[in-house]
């Protein structure tokens, strides 16, 4: 088995020994020492092969390592394989994913321990993480699209983890179904695809696009149908509305998969397959128009949410609008750059916030904390040095990267504007104002929470507040490493218009300008007390409720998509199609059978000359026939 | 009409009112005359062949006949005898256990 | 001559009998008419030649079987519904069953044609070479008549058990 293979499968190995021997239905016979260590443990040793793979690739000079596993299928003529590929890219994804993963596992160690279904949660983390690592790995968008429906399933199973209550349980329902109406656009490109090339591996369609006679398939539709894919599974406008309620999964779910990985898959599909973006300037018009309109639509959510955990969801989906922008104008390399710093601290904020959740014993409503800074000291400063590095503070590793992306979408040869920077800026000024806003409210100022749980306050275990040092010390330093440059052979760097060369540096400027004002507006706003904000909430208490309320989008769609399909469901096929005419159908030939058999049944009349007068007709027949043919 | 078509007339006459006259009549007793005279009708019929022909196998079994038709009338009439013992009447159109 | 005029007579006789069974309401009239029709048969046989069977045909017929269902009718009840109404539901169907019967019978039947080789001969029915074949050649239907007779006693016995156990 080669390196790549058995890099996929040591997970998929952990979840079949966790999910047969550590569920509650096996009564978990070994205990919870052998389900951490399989379950730890098998990620960390596909995260110390991982980075022998990337030495590897090192050395041999940047040529991609494949491997086929086994053939799926030969079917008149064209052959599917399940085949890996590594290259640059794959390594910087293999490695986030294994790396952050297997740190997320010894997390989850602490925050999971007093739950009774300590097995399946781990077993279906290792499920999760061998869906994506066959997503990265894959070499053909066949692999790649097992891997994507395989972490919706993940996704699916993780969130609804707690599904005795029925809201978290709907939540997981909601996750999976939006997954599945991108994954309908997904399916279309891929055919679109085959049928163009007759094969599905990335690197010979990239190849093939890139070459000189473009092909004869429109880039633009493939684009677009494989964006609507990205755009399911990576949470942006219209299919944004499953992220928030994903928040009802355990936090470090939150953490892996909302944040770091999965969510990033969409974005990764884009990058792998940019030679199709690079021939198809209205998809990738498209791509830059929506992320920019997740981004600026989701912080001004942001601003008004009082759940800690939904605060940051809404900000990934603005980070992931970021990253859309930077692949609409070109700049794949720098997309990937902010997926990757994105990784460290937006994991970290969300453990972060696991860490105060555990500390004051389930609660995560922040307009119910204040004061914490004191009592968990770890946690806060973590999250502080995360939420420096996500506003964007200088050299920090947002900052590199969010700086790039504002710069590009000013200046980029393929799609830059003026106005698109623009929006990027505000949102953010507006990042940077909500996560500062954020950390007030929860770990400083005065304190607002109740007796009981003040005194409850503890910090989290060595399991938690390590992997929360490490992942704050990645997002701190994580920017000097110049990933664009090292990806630059598999994706392209972007070009900036000369004539704006100039404006660079001022750029940054505005850039860090943008972070201390929202650094500022926070402190203006919510310390001590929160007094000034207290008293400016009425003013804006109608935009405050619009915006609490995420717009209005979720009963928007259930009044103009959930009603008129429950509707035709239920009076359309339910009650005409399966009752009158299936079961009328069915019920119509039973009753004709009885009503036929009562007919029948009239002959058994009990009478004994009826029966004889009967015998008499029959006698009478043959007679009859015998004379006519005798 | 020469004499064997007239008695096989009068058989098949006998026969058809014997048969109509199990159908028709309500009363058990009259039904088993009925049947009785359909007995007679085939041995008529039987003895008008039976003398076409040479060997004695015809008066043979005109002879059986009439054991089969005494014995059964010795058996039927106890068995009608029970029956309306039960149903205290002798109306066919009492006895309709068979229903159903 | 004066023998076809009496066959037609005794024709007639026979089937006057038969329909006063289906029309007379007394079940001892329809009897009586059913002996009147066993008389005629009789005649007719003895008319024939076969005086054999004519003479079987009054010993067993009328002398027994007539005999004994004249018993039962006078031992029994009469006056019920039966003789209220005398006919059943199934009037007007039996009666044209029963008429199509008798048509199609006789078109098949008489259709056949005078085929008959000989005129009616006595010489099958004699008694002595009679007696001798039913004997010789055809003994086996003898014993199983008697057996069918033995039958018949037994059933009868039983019935007569049951009648006693249920008087009892």
């Amino acid at each position: 088995m080669g390196i790549l293979t058995l890099i996929v499968v040591l997970p998929l190995a952990g979840f079949v020994v966790n999910g047969l021997l550590a569920t509650r239905v096996a009564a978990n016979p070994l205990g919870k020492g052998f389900v951490t260590t399989v379950a730890c443990g098998l990620p960390i040793v596909s995260f110390a092969l991982a980075v022998k793979c990337f030495v590897d690739l090192l050395a041999a000079g940047g040529t991609a390592i494949v491997e086929t596993a086994f053939v799926w299928t030969q079917v008149a003529g064209s052959r599917f394989d399940i085949a890996f590929y590594f290259d640059r890219l794959t390594a910087v994804m293999v490695l986030i994913v294994t790396g952050v993963g297997s740190l997320i596992h010894v997390y989850s160690t602490g925050y999971m321990k007093e739950d009774a279904s300590y097995g399946r949660y781990f077993a279906y983390l290792n499920l999760f993480l061998f869906f994506m690592l066959m997503l990265v790995l894959g070499r053909s968008l066949l692999v790649l699209f097992v891997g994507w429906e395989g972490v919706g399933l993940a996704s699916y199973l993780l969130i609804g983890f707690w599904f005795e209550d029925a809201d978290k349980a709907a939540a997981g329902k909601k996750a999976f179904i939006t997954n599945r109406i991108g994954d309908a656009g997904f399916l279309l490109g891929m055919f679109l695809l085959y049928f163009a090339f007759g094969t599905l591996d990335m690197d010979v369609i990239n190849a093939a696009f890139l070459a000189t006679p473009a092909p004869a398939v429109s880039a633009s539709v493939v684009g677009v149908l494989l964006f609507i894919g990205a755009s399911g599974k990576s949470a942006q406008i219209p299919l944004h509305v499953w992220l928030p309620d994903a928040m009802a999964g355990p936090t470090p779910v939150s953490a892996l998969i909302h944040a770091a990985t999965m969510v990033t898959a969409g974005v990764y599909l884009v990058a792998r397959m940019h030679g199709i973006y690079l021939h198809a300037p209205e998809a990738s018009a498209l791509i830059a128009g929506i992320g920019a309109a997740t981004a600026f639509f989701a912080a001004t959510i942001a601003v008004a949410q009082t759940d800690i955990k939904k605060v940051l969801a809404y900000s990934t989906l603005s980070q992931l609008g970021f990253m859309f922008v930077a692949l609409g104008v070109g700049a794949y390399g720098v997309a990937i750059f902010h997926l990757y710093t994105h990784a460290f601290f937006k994991a970290c904020l969300f453990l972060g916030a696991g860490s105060v959740i555990h500390a004051l014993g389930g609660k995560q409503d922040i307009m119910h904390m204040g004061g914490l800074a004191r009592r968990i000291p770890v946690t806060f400063v973590t999250f502080a040095i995360a939420t420096a590095a996500i506003a964007g503070f200088p050299y920090m590793s947002g900052f590199f990267s969010k700086d790039e992306i504002l710069w590009f979408a000013f200046a980029s040869e393929r799609g830059g504007s003026t106005a698109l920077y623009a929006v990027m800026a505000v949102t953010a000024l507006l990042t940077s104002f909500y996560m500062f806003r954020l950390l007030w409210l929860t770990f400083l100022g005065t304190s607002r929470m109740d007796h009981e749980t003040e005194h409850h306050v503890h910090e989290s275990p060595l399991s938690m507040t390590s992997v929360l040092a490490v992942l704050a010390v990645l997002s701190a330093v994580g920017g000097f490493l110049a990933l664009p440059h090292f990806l630059e052979p598999v994706l392209p760097l972007a070009k900036a218009r000369e004539s704006l060369h100039a404006l660079e540096k001022p750029l940054m400027y505005v850039a860090i300008s943008v972070f201390a004002l929202g650094l500022a507006g926070a402190w203006l706003f919510y310390r001590g007390n929160g007094a000034l904000a207290a008293r400016m909430a009425p003013s804006f208490a109608g935009l405050n409720k619009i915006l609490f309320n995420k717009y209005y989008i979720d009963e928007l769609y259930d009044r103009v998509l959930g009603r008129p399909l429950v509707w035709i469901s239920e009076r359309a096929f339910l009650g005409f199609g399966d009752r009158f005419l299936i079961d009328g159908t069915l019920n119509g030939l039973a009753r004709l059978a009885h009503s036929g058999a009562g007919v029948l049944a009239r002959v058994q009349t009990g009478n004994l000359q009826m029966y004889l007068w009967l015998v008499l007709i029959g006698s009478l027949a043959c007679l009859a026939w015998g004379l006519r043919y005798v | 009409m020469d004499k064997t078509q007239l008695l096989l007339a009068v058989s098949f006459g006998l026969f058809a009112i014997g048969l109509t006259g199990v159908v028709v009549r309500r009363n058990v007793l009259v039904m088993l005359m009925c049947m009785e005279l359909m007995l007679n009708a085939v041995n008529l019929a039987l003895v008008t062949f039976a003398q076409q022909g040479a060997s004695t196998i015809g008066a043979v079994l005109v002879f059986l006949i009439f054991v089969v038709a005494a014995s059964e009338i010795a058996i039927a009439i106890p068995i009608v005898l029970l029956l309306i013992r039960r149903g205290r009447t002798l109306d066919i159109g009492a006895y309709t256990v068979l229903k159903g | 001559m004066i023998e076809t005029a009496l066959l037609y007579l005794f024709c007639a006789a026979s089937l006057a009998g038969g329909v006063l069974m289906l029309v007379l309401r007394h079940p001892m009239r329809v009897a009586l008419a059913l002996i009147a029709t066993m008389l005629s048969l009789a005649a007719i046989y003895a008319l024939l030649g076969v005086h054999v069977i004519a003479v079987f045909q009054v010993l067993i017929y009328v002398g027994a079987v007539m005999v004994f269902m004249v018993y039962v009718i006078m031992l029994l009840d009469v006056r019920d519904r039966s003789f209220v109404e005398r006919y059943s539901g199934m009037l007007v169907p039996g009666v044209i069953g029963g008429a199509v019967f008798a048509v199609v019978l006789a078109l098949l039947g008489l259709s056949g044609g005078a085929a008959a080789p000989g005129a009616p001969g006595t010489a099958p029915f004699a008694l002595q070479p009679f007696a001798a074949a039913f004997l010789n050649d055809y003994w086996l239907y003898f014993e199983l008549t008697s057996v069918l007779l033995v039958i018949a006693v037994v059933a009868a016995l039983a019935v007569i058990k049951e009648r006693g156990d249920k008087l009892g």
